[in-house]
This record gives structure tokens, C-alpha cells and sequence, in this order.
């Protein structure tokens, strides 16, 4: 049925000319390999009892390293059974030494109470197995039995960071006694939070010397470009990589799918979340089990109406298809996960959540709704599809916006790149110096002491003078009353989330019950759940009635169920002004340069806009906080003379400088291998961060036209506050990327501005395309 | 770039480190204490010494130590020290803070036993934090010679963290004494009748203490930052007393109550009746006559219901109904005039009158009152639902079969 389907859909003549370009990936027979001599009987048999009588190659491979003492990472892909690798030297070690301590890190709980199920499953006849989850969800008073019994202990980093380092005294067994550290899912650890990473773990190789352990790393990612590289990075130590994969797989085909021009004059395609909903209804309704990605949360709905609605024409059941995206909760997502298990969920539409191992068994074709912003990310959600045997397909829909454009115009780049670079900045000094202060807080810095190989001297003297720190004797004490690891969140700029409470069927008896639906981060709070909007949950619409925001408030969002036909997409101003510069760079059109910034977001109001077929059918506003936070920038300034030459006109030239800053934004991402979402951008100018204020897209417009002097500034800044080093990559490589930008210009077959080079030209204006070819030649010349 | 930046924090330190003027009086001269050697570097250690006889505010030090410490340990459900009150430590700790963890230090320990005829307080102090080895040192022996720890809220504070500060230095924890935290007879006896149980309360309010120029808690840790920055010790002092009084109003309390188990005809009515929730688990009859006392030497107030309700519920339960009868009537009566309304004394008497004494027209007029009165304070639907639906269920019993 799969291939019937998919036959049509490359040969029809409606679909077929949108295939850009399809990939075969033939099947793969497994190579497998004994039982190690050294393994312990019980465990073997503990294997064979679960149906396993052999390895394969990698797992065999890697117990001979771990066994040799060898730090190493395992990189095989989705479902080729990385966890054996890391559970049998585990188990055996603990069949041994009931007395050493084995740490397993997993970036979320759900993933450690995932791996705990599957642990407990496979050591059930083996002695001496003390293993527990110690996480937020640990209860207070079992948190000291955990810490008195158990010799493997599941976590994440942001526990080790806040709750186990900082009382190393009452873990002193497990320091003492650390056998191995497990990491999994390693390739999630970069950019900031890898950088978090890296230091909480130098912090835990120091607690280790202090009780004199050194623990032996065990790793496991997903395909990356470096995952030795990012190993070594994170735990400072040298690893041993393990990238052999002897998994069986199944025959696969990749597809890349462009959703056909509907207004060639605009260069407007098919919306592709249109495009995408409607390629997994056609699996769907044959029963091919689907897993639909989202770029965002808010598409994740959009799509899962769409999909909901399509499934239901036909089946009359649209229970079969689910939602899943982080701020669901937990009970929901585990439902969800047990539903694809067990086969009585079809369809899965999802975040990028579903990229990580969480177990939900076997899917016949992903549908990859918009480039995920990296090619391993990619690879990885095209791997949901498809386990070990069978065929299976994977859909790869553009969007229209550039960097998705390209990809599926030039898929010899979508397959023949490498996997991305995880790039983490362990020295980063926002990170460091945080870290720093956890880690004397933990045990006094010696004098000489490096923290993992860096030189941190200068930066304790500055923590003196700081005042947080004191010096005694040849060492460096905390000496503050606060708790450090309390103010330092691994992931965001706050740990605080939003509850968001259905009130809709409050009556008499349900005064004292809260109906928590969802969950929402701080930093994307006011855009999603600000008052008045449409907060969708599993595709049915709820209406904000009122945020609970204020710092000694507990932070919820009331909402009320509503039918309505439209979701809100919110309106934010914006500003971004330099607090100090670092780098300058002169060139003959344009002065470039890098340094600090402040940005400061703030919504204002929200669109309307109608579910199926996207248009806008109104608008509001609302009163909210500004948000701000310090970064890093590259920016450009074009000399005064530069833009007299291209036009007379400033509204021309900040048309024109829009397109452009909307170009290097899309186009930066591959020079840098990040996400777009990695990037913010902004056309401003150069005043200094006193007293400005935030202004949407049109008051900004307006106040750069009216300004005294006219010196508009294109910047490129890092989405990560504190930032991660992508600004001062953006500043290095800016004449390159220039060129890059006229050179895609001259080739887009657009005339007057379309996604895929400037932005649609009702958006832009009609002759800003004209004006950022005109200056880009000049910034190139 | 980097042996400038060596060489002026250098400078600054020596200039911050250097006691300001020649003439300056080292730190054991202010705070009066002297520099000993602990075998692991050396320890400010300040002692002073105080007779038995010694007032702390209304209270004599000598009683402590002839309280009965089995009982008062079995009371606050701890360990009976194996020893009499000669082998008792008191101990009071004063830290960088209260966050917990690795990262708060005890800077000062003051550690007070009874020497044949005088009480003794020594405290440890560290000059600056890499002087907690020598701390640690000195405080050991002490903690290991002694039978039995006596401190306020130690179980929750004091004793975690100098574990933690003994694990992080790779030493023992010779802290595994019995112990006995006042906090938690205290909170038994005086949570009812005093606004809190602080012991700056307790000291005003039991042993009739009123501290002068005392340094409020909280400044504590900036204090000690601040003489860690400034080398100036005088402000100290007032820390180094107000760890002397914590220390003596251990012993003052412990005192009080080894005098109170024992003589209660001195006691108040609302310390005769916190003594009775103190006894109730371990001695019910002595609970029991404790309650009964508070109530005759004229217990007033919420403190006076609460004790009638827990006497009914013991009379009850050895179906004394007469004398539970009583004391519900009592509440009863009581909370008329209060602005609360408490339902629990009109349920029980609307039961008793109903399945007791069958007298369903008493029952009746009772619970009517009770539902007129539960709706002039305002009380809870739960409560007038109940109240009401009871009511109802005796009228109808009440009214002539048809």
C-alpha cells in the first residue's frame, strides 16, 4: 500500500512535478556478534530471556572499550540499540560492586523515567539493583532513601547542577564510589546549554578528585559531525568514538516534496503546512502508521487540526491521530507514547520532542513539514520512520522561506552535507564565571587549580571583587549568603513556566480543583498565552482570560474553551541598542562591527487569523512586560555616500535595507550551521541603549525616517542571551555572506521580492528587492 | 596582561589584609580570646566562664542540670543522653547564611558544659575561612567527650550543617549523640499560647529575658563578610555576644523545663496546658490532669476551646458521656461567644443527644442553634450543608408517621 501511494505520488501529474528530487536507501542486513566471554552469566541470561542471543558488532565493540577502561561515545542512528552499550557494562559492574555508584544523565525526566521502565525490565533477576530517578519529580522525603540506597542514580544536568553538586556532602557515597557517568542523547548538548554542560560536568570530575573517584564517561548521540569533538569538549577527557552501526535497516525512501506556485507574478507557493496535512491524510487514511514534524508549536496545531479534520472526513475518527509537543502534560505525552506502541494511535504530529530516543515503536513515514534547521535533525526525524525492516518513506515539504527553498532546490546539498557541527563554548565567560561560582561554592579553588584545562585566575579575582568570593590561605571560598546554583538556569533565561488552568466548567463543586491543561515557558509566555489569544491544545482552541505574569504572583494563565475558527499570532515590538563595542572593521561602503548589545522584545498586540485557509480577519492589543536581554551582535552601517547613490528616497532604503537584513538573517545559518532561530535580526541604528524604546515593524519604519540623522544599522544578533560566539562568526565572515546574498538574489527568478530571497513583496515593498540588489553591489564591490 | 593583573590584586590584597595602622589590636584582643594551637593549625577560641547561680534574665543556670533528662528526652521523642546534665553540650551555631550546602560555613561555633561549679562557653571562631580544618580540630574532641547535645532547632539546622563541614573536610562526624532539640517541646508547650517560636520570643516571654543591643540574626553573615574584607574586628563582639546569650538561654530553657515536668503547680494556665499536649502522647493521664488544671486556673480563649475539645475526645473515648457532655457544652456555650463559628462540639452534642440519650427534640433545638450560628459567622458551605441536611434528617424522624 506504501509503495502504491507513493507511486502515485511521484508519477500523478499534480504531485509528481513538485518532487524535486527522491533517495533510495537500501536495506541493510545486520552484523551481529557473541556474548563477550567476560560478560556475567546472569546477565546473558538475563538477555536470552528477553529474546536476545547475540550483539550486534557495535555494542560487542563497545564493552571491549568500556571494559578496557576507555571513555567512549557510541553515534549509531534511531533504534539500533545504543542503550545495550551502556546498560551491560552498567549491570555488570553493579552485579560485581553492589557498592559503586553508577550516574545516568538524560536531558529530560521523561527520558529518565523511559530508561528506568527498560533498566528495571532487563536486570529483573539480577541481584543487588538499587535504581532510582532522582529528579524535580522526586518527592522530599524519598529524596534521602534515594540518596542512602541507590547505586544508579537517573538524572538530568540541571539536577546535578541545582540539587546533587551543591550537597555533595550528603552524596559523599556516590562520589566516592562513581563507577561510570552515562550520558545520553549527547548530541542535545549544544550551543548553550552544551556549554552548561560541559561545565557542570567539570564540576563533577572536581567533586569526584575531592572523594578521590575518577568515573569512566559512557556516551551515547545521535549522527552528528563531531560527536568525538563534542565528547571531549564536554567531558574534558579523551574519548574513545564508536560510529559502526551493526543494526539492521529496512528499505527507505526519501523524498523532497516543493509545494507547487499558485501566483507565479508574487512567487507565492502552496502553503506547505496545507501541502504536508495533506500528504499525511492520504497515508493516514490507508492506515499507514504517520509521523507528521512540526517547526514550532504552533504549527504542531495548526497542523493537527488540519490533519484531524482530513482523517475524520473519511474515518470518522480523528482519536487516532495525537498531538505531542513540550508543554503538554506529562500524562498526556505518556499516553500519547503508549497509544504509538501499542497501535491505537495512527498519526503523530509533533515538535522536534519526538526527535530524542523517547520510545514510541514503529512508524511507516515521517512527514517532515519544513526544514528542521539542521541536517542532522533531519536525518534523525526521517529516522522515526522505519525501524529495522520493512519500507518506509520519509517527506521532506518546504516551506517558502529561503533556507527550506534552497534545501529542496538543491537536494545534491541536502544529502551530500555532512551532519552538523555541535558547537559548544565551555569558556564562555557569562557561562564560566557562573559556573565558577557554583563550583566554589562546592569546594574552595586552589590557587593553582584549572577549571577543566582553562586558566580561571583573573576571572576569581574579578568574583572577589564581585564580592562573592574571598581568598584564604592559597584558596578561593564562596563567601555569600546566597545558594549560586538557585540563580543559574541550564536552559533558559528562567526556569519559571506558566500553567495554563481551563476554568471553563468551573460551577460550585469544582471551585478548589485546578484543571491544568498545559504548561508554557517563560520566554515564549506573552507571545502564546498573553490575554486574549487562542491557545490551542491538541488542536481545540482555548481563550486566554487572563496572565498572571507579576514577579510575587504564581504564574498561570486562565483560559475558557471557545469554538472559534481562528488562532492569534502575536504582534511584538522591538529594539535593539549597543552597550559596547568590541571589533570594528572600515570598508569602503560600510563600517562592520561586533560587540554587546540589548534586545528588548515586548508584544503589543496579536492578528487573527482564520484556521485552513490563514488569512487575517482581525486584530487587538494587549499590555504586557518588556522583555530584555543582553547578547551579542554583528552589525552593519552603510556609509552615507553609499546610500545616496542607490536612492534619494529613505523609505526606499529602509525597504531596501529590510530585504537585506531578512537575506543574511536566512542565509547566515549555513555558514554557521545553526538554526534561523539561532539569529535574531533588527534594522535600527547606532544609538546607545539609553532610553530607547521598543516599536513594531511600522513605528520603527516611521522613527528611522523622521530621525535627525539617517544612519540605519543592519544587526545580526545571538538568540542566546549572553550569546555563544554566532555574532563574532557573523562579523568574520560578513563579506562573504554579503556576496552570498547578491549572488542568490541574481539567481532568484523572482521579479519584485519573494520568501526565498528578500521576503514576499507585500511585505518588503515593490522596489525593495531592486534596492538590496543596488546595495549589495555596492557592500560587495 | 595577565602579571599586571597578578601583581595588582597583589597590591590590593596586601592593602586590604593589612590591619589598618601599626598600632591596631589584634583580633584575639578584641573579642578577649586567645590563639590556640589545634594540631591543625591555629584557632581564636574565646571562653567565658559563668557560676550556676549566674541570672539569665529570670533564670538561674543551675536548674538545667538537674532536670530530669530520660523524661524530657522521651518527651520530645528523642534519645535519653547517656549521661546527667554534667555531659551535656549546648551548641549554637553562627554561619555565612542559610541557603545549605557545601557553600555556608560555620564561622563561629560556641560550645557551653558545665565545669564542677561553673558553666563554661567556649567559642571557635574562624579569622578567615581557611581556618576551618583548625575549626574543625578543636571542635572535635569537644563533641566526642560529650553524652548528649542540647540546641534550638539543631536537627534542622545546626547539626546538617557542621555534618556537611566535617564530610567536605574528609573527617568523621562525631556528632551521632542524642540529641535534644528544644525546638520541638517548645513548639508543643508554646505554639497555642505566644505568636512565635522563635527563641527571642521564648526568651522574653519564659525566662524574662530582654537582650540589649542585641545584632538581629540576619545581619549576621554581612557582618562576618564585612571583617573578612576589612580585618575590622570590633563590630564582631556583638555577634561573639549574641552567640553567648543563645547559648545561656539553652541552658535557661532546658532548665525551665526540667522545673516545670516536675513542679506545675508554679506554671500558668496556658503553660499548664501546652505541658498537656506535651505529656498527652507519652502520659495521657498526666496530659490529661495538665488540661484539667489549665482549665481551672481559668484558661481563656481559643486555647480553652482547644483544650475542651481534646479532653471531650479522650472522655469520649471512654465513653465518659457525662463528662464529655460537660465539656462539649462548655465549647459549646464558649464558642457563642466567639467570632469564629467551630462545629465540632454542636456535631458531637447533636450525637450524643440523638443516639445516647434518644432525645431527638434536644438534638433538634441543638442543631438549629448551631446552623443559626454557622450562618452569622459566615461559615463554610461544607459546614451549613452538613449542619442543614442533619437537621433535615431530624425533623424528619421527628415528624408524626403517617
Amino acid at each position: 500500500m506504501l509503495g502504491r501511494i507513493l507511486d502515485d505520488l511521484l508519477t500523478s501529474p499534480t504531485t509528481g512535478p513538485c518532487i524535486t528530487a527522491t533517495r533510495h536507501f537500501a536495506p541493510r542486513p545486520p552484523v551481529l556478534a557473541p556474548f563477550p566471554p567476560s560478560l556475567d552469566p546472569r546477565i546473558a541470561e538475563a538477555l536470552r530471556a528477553r529474546g536476545i542471543h547475540d550483539l550486534y558488532a557495535h555494542q560487542a565493540r563497545a564493552w571491549e572499550l568500556i571494559e578496557k577502561g576507555h571513555h567512549v561515545v557510541v553515534v549509531t542512528p534511531t533504534a539500533s540499540g545504543k542503550t545495550l552499550c551502556y546498560n551491560l557494562p552498567a549491570l555488570q559492574c553493579l552485579v560485581h560492586q553492589p557498592d559503586a555508584r553508577i550516574l545516568y544523565l538524560f536531558p529530560t525526566k521523561a527520558l529518565a523515567q523511559d530508561q528506568l521502565a527498560e533498566l528495571e525490565e532487563l536486570a529483573r533477576t539480577l541481584p543487588e539493583m538499587r535504581m532510582f530517578t532522582y529528579d524535580g519529580d522526586t518527592p522530599q522525603d524519598a529524596r534521602r532513601a534515594v540518596r542512602a540506597r541507590a547505586n544508579l542514580v537517573l538524572t538530568n544536568p540541571d539536577m546535578l547542577h541545582s540539587g546533587i553538586l551543591p550537597h555533595h556532602t550528603k552524596w559523599a557515597s556516590l562520589f566516592q564510589n562513581l563507577r561510570y557517568v552515562v550520558i545520553d542523547e549527547l548530541h542535545a548538548y549544544r550551543g548553550v546549554f552544551g556549554s552548561h554542560l560541559a561545565n557542570v560536568l567539570r564540576r563533577l570530575r572536581r567533586v569526584c578528585r575531592h572523594y578521590g573517584s575518577a568515573p569512566q564517561f559512557v556516551m551515547a548521540s545521535a549522527t552528528i559531525a563531531n560527536p568525538g569533538e563534542l565528547a571531549r569538549r564536554l567531558t574534558g577527557e579523551s574519548v574513545e568514538e564508536l560510529a559502526e552501526s551493526g543494526a539492521p535497516t529496512g528499505d527507505k525512501l526519501f523524498v523532497c516534496y516543493n509545494p507547487p506556485v499558485v501566483n507565479p507574478e508574487l512567487g507565492i507557493r502552496a502553503p506547505y503546512l496545507g501541502e504536508a496535512a495533506r500528504l499525511a491524510v492520504r497515508f493516514l487514511r490507508e492506515k499507514i502508521a504517520t509521523i507528521v514534524f512540526a517547526q514550532s508549536r504552533l504549527a504542531t496545531e495548526v497542523l493537527l487540526t488540519a490533519i484531524k479534520g482530513g482523517v475524520a472526513d473519511r474515518t470518522g475518527d480523528s482519536g487516532i491521530v495525537r498531538g505531542y509537543r513540550g508543554g503538554y502534560l506529562p500524562t498526556r505525552r505518556r499516553a500519547v507514547e503508549k497509544g504509538l506502541r501499542e497501535g491505537e494511535v495512527l498519526g503523530v504530529v509533533s515538535t522536534n520532542a519526538l526527535e530524542l530516543g523517547v520510545d514510541i515503536g514503529h512508524l511507516d513515514v515521517a512527514v517532515l513539514a519544513g526544514y528542521p534547521g539542521a541536517i542532522a535533525s533531519l536525518w534523525q526525524q526521517a529516522g522515526r520512520a522505519g525501524r529495522r525492516s520493512g519500507s518506509s518513506a520519509a517527506v521532506f515539504v518546504a516551506s517558502s522561506a529561503p533556507l527550506d527553498q534552497f534545501m529542496v532546490t538543491h537536494p545534491e546539498y541536502l544529502f551530500g552535507t555532512p551532519p552538523e557541527h555541535a558547537r559548544v563554548n565551555p569558556d564562555n565567560p557569562f557561562i564560566l564565571a557562573n559556573h565558577l561560582k557554583c563550583a566554589a561554592f562546592e569546594l574552595p579553588v586552589a590557587d593553582a587549580e584549572r577549571f577543566g584545562d582553562t586558566d580561571v585566575r583573573r576571572l576569581l579575582a574579578a568574583l572577589e571583587d564581585e564580592g562573592v568570593l574571598h581568598h584564604a590561605g592559597d584558596r578561593w571560598h564562596w563567601a555569600a549568603e546566597t545558594y549560586p546554583a538557585d540563580h543559574i538556569s541550564l536552559r533558559t533565561v528562567t526556569s519559571d513556566n506558566f500553567l495554563v488552568i481551563d476554568t471553563t466548567a468551573r460551577d460550585a463543586a469544582q471551585v478548589k480543583r485546578r484543571q491544568v491543561i498545559a504548561e508554557v515557558d517563560w520566554g515564549s509566555a506573552f507571545a502564546t498565552i498573553h490575554p486574549k489569544a487562542i491557545y490551542l491544545v491538541e488542536s481545540e482552541p482555548y481563550e486566554v482570560q487572563e496572565l498572571r505574569w507579576r514577579e510575587d504572583e504564581e504564574k498561570v494563565a486562565y483560559v475558557k474553551r471557545v469554538q472559534v475558527d481562528y488562532f492569534t499570532d502575536a504582534i511584538s515590538a522591538k529594539g535593539v541598542w549597543i552597550l559596547q563595542r568590541l571589533a570594528d572593521q572600515d570598508h569602503p561602503a560600510y563600517l562592520a562591527e561586533q560587540g554587546e548589545v540589548l534586545v528588548a522584545e515586548k508584544v503589543v498586540g496579536f492578528k487573527k487569523i482564520k484556521l485552513g485557509t490563514l488569512e487575517n480577519v482581525g486584530s487587538g492589543e494587549v499590555e504586557l512586560p518588556q522583555q530584555e536581554k543582553q547578547t551579542t551582535a554583528a552589525w552593519l552601517t552603510v556609509a552615507p555616500e553609499a546610500l545616496a547613490r542607490v536612492s534619494p528616497s529613505r523609505e526606499e532604503l529602509i525597504d531596501g535595507l529590510r530585504a537585506v537584513t531578512y537575506l543574511l538573517h536566512h542565509l547566515a545559518p549555513i555558514f554557521l550551521l545553526c538554526d534561523v532561530r539561532d539569529l535574531g535580526s533588527w534594522l535600527g541604528d547606532t544609538t546607545p541603549a539609553t532610553g530607547g524604546a521598543v516599536a513594531t515593524r511600522e513605528s520603527a519604519k516611521r522613527r528611522l525616517m523622521d530621525a535627525e540623522r539617517f544612519n540605519p544599522t543592519v544587526y545580526l544578533y545571538d538568540a542566546h542571551a549572553g550569546g555563544i560566539g554566532l555574532a563574532e562568526r557573523v562579523f568574520e565572515i560578513l563579506p562573504a555572506l554579503l556576496r552570498r546574498g547578491l549572488e542568490t538574489l541574481e539567481a532568484c527568478a523572482c521579479r519584485a521580492g519573494c520568501p526565498s530571497c528578500v521576503g514576499p513583496v507585500n511585505e518588503v515593498g515593490r522596489r525593495a528587492r531592486a534596492t538590496a540588489q543596488a546595495l549589495l553591489r555596492l557592500l560587495t564591490a | 596582561m595577565q602579571s599586571l593583573d597578578d601583581l595588582r590584586r597583589v597590591i590590593r590584597r596586601i592593602e586590604t589584609r593589612r590591619p589598618p595602622g601599626a598600632a591596631a589590636r589584634p583580633v584575639e584582643a578584641i573579642l578577649g580570646g586567645e590563639i590556640q594551637d589545634t594540631g591543625a593549625g591555629p584557632l581564636l577560641v574565646v571562653r567565658r566562664e559563668y557560676p550556676l547561680a549566674h541570672a539569665h534574665g529570670r533564670a538561674p543556670l543551675a536548674p538545667a542540670f538537674a532536670a530530669p533528662l530520660p523524661l524530657l528526652a522521651a518527651l520530645a521523642r528523642a534519645e535519653a543522653p547517656a549521661t546527667d546534665g554534667r555531659g551535656l553540650l549546648f551548641l549554637d551555631t553562627e554561619t555565612t547564611g542559610l541557603a545549605g550546602g557545601t557553600g555556608t560555613y560555620a564561622f563561629l561555633v560556641g560550645a557551653g558544659w558545665r565545669e564542677a561549679d561553673r558553666f563554661v562557653v567556649a567559642q571557635y571562631f574562624l579569622r578567615d575561612l581557611d581556618e576551618e580544618p583548625a575549626l574543625l580540630a578543636a571542635l572535635a574532641p569537644v563533641l566526642e567527650r560529650a553524652g548528649g547535645l542540647v540546641t534550638f532547632n539543631g536537627t534542622g539546622f545546626d547539626l546538617p550543617l557542621l555534618e556537611t563541614r566535617f564530610v567536605l573536610a574528609r573527617r568523621r562526624w562525631p556528632g551521632l549523640l542524642p540529641h535534644l532539640d528544644l525546638l520541638r517541646p517548645a513548639r508543643r508547650v508554646f505554639a497555642p499560647s505566644l505568636a512565635d517560636c522563635r527563641l527571642a520570643t521564648l526568651e522574653r516571654e519564659v525566662i524574662g529575658l530582654e537582650r540589649d543591643d542585641d545584632v538581629p540574626g540576619a545581619l549576621i553573615p554581612s557582618l562576618y563578610f564585612d571583617f573578612l574584607r576589612t580585618r575590622r574586628a570590633a563590630p564582631l563582639a556583638r555577634v561573639f555576644e549574641h552567640n553567648r546569650q543563645d547559648v545561656l538561654s539553652l541552658v535557661a530553657l532546658l532548665g525551665w523545663f526540667g522545673r516545670a515536668l516536675e513542679h506545675h503547680e508554679e506554671l500558668g494556665a496556658a503553660e499548664l496546658a501546652g505541658l498537656g499536649r506535651l505529656w498527652e502522647p507519652v502520659d495521657l493521664a498526666r496530659g490529661l490532669g495538665c488540661y484539667r488544671g489549665a482549665l481551672a486556673a481559668g484558661l481563656a480563649g481559643d486555647a480553652a476551646h482547644g483544650v475542651r475539645l481534646r479532653l471531650a475526645a479522650w472522655e469520649k473515648r471512654r465513653r465518659a458521656w457525662d463528662e464529655a457532655h460537660a465539656l462539649w457544652t462548655d465549647a459549646a456555650r464558649h464558642d457563642e461567644r466567639r467570632a469564629g463559628f467551630d462545629p465540632r462540639p454542636w456535631e458531637e452534642l447533636a450525637k450524643l443527644y440523638e443516639h445516647r440519650r434518644r432525645d431527638l427534640g434536644a438534638a433538634r433545638a441543638l442543631v438549629a442553634r448551631a446552623l443559626d450560628l454557622a450562618g452569622a459567622a459566615g461559615a463554610s458551605a461544607r459546614v451549613v450543608d452538613a449542619l442543614a441536611h442533619r437537621l433535615a434528617r431530624l425533623e424528619r424522624r421527628l415528624a408524626p408517621r403517617a
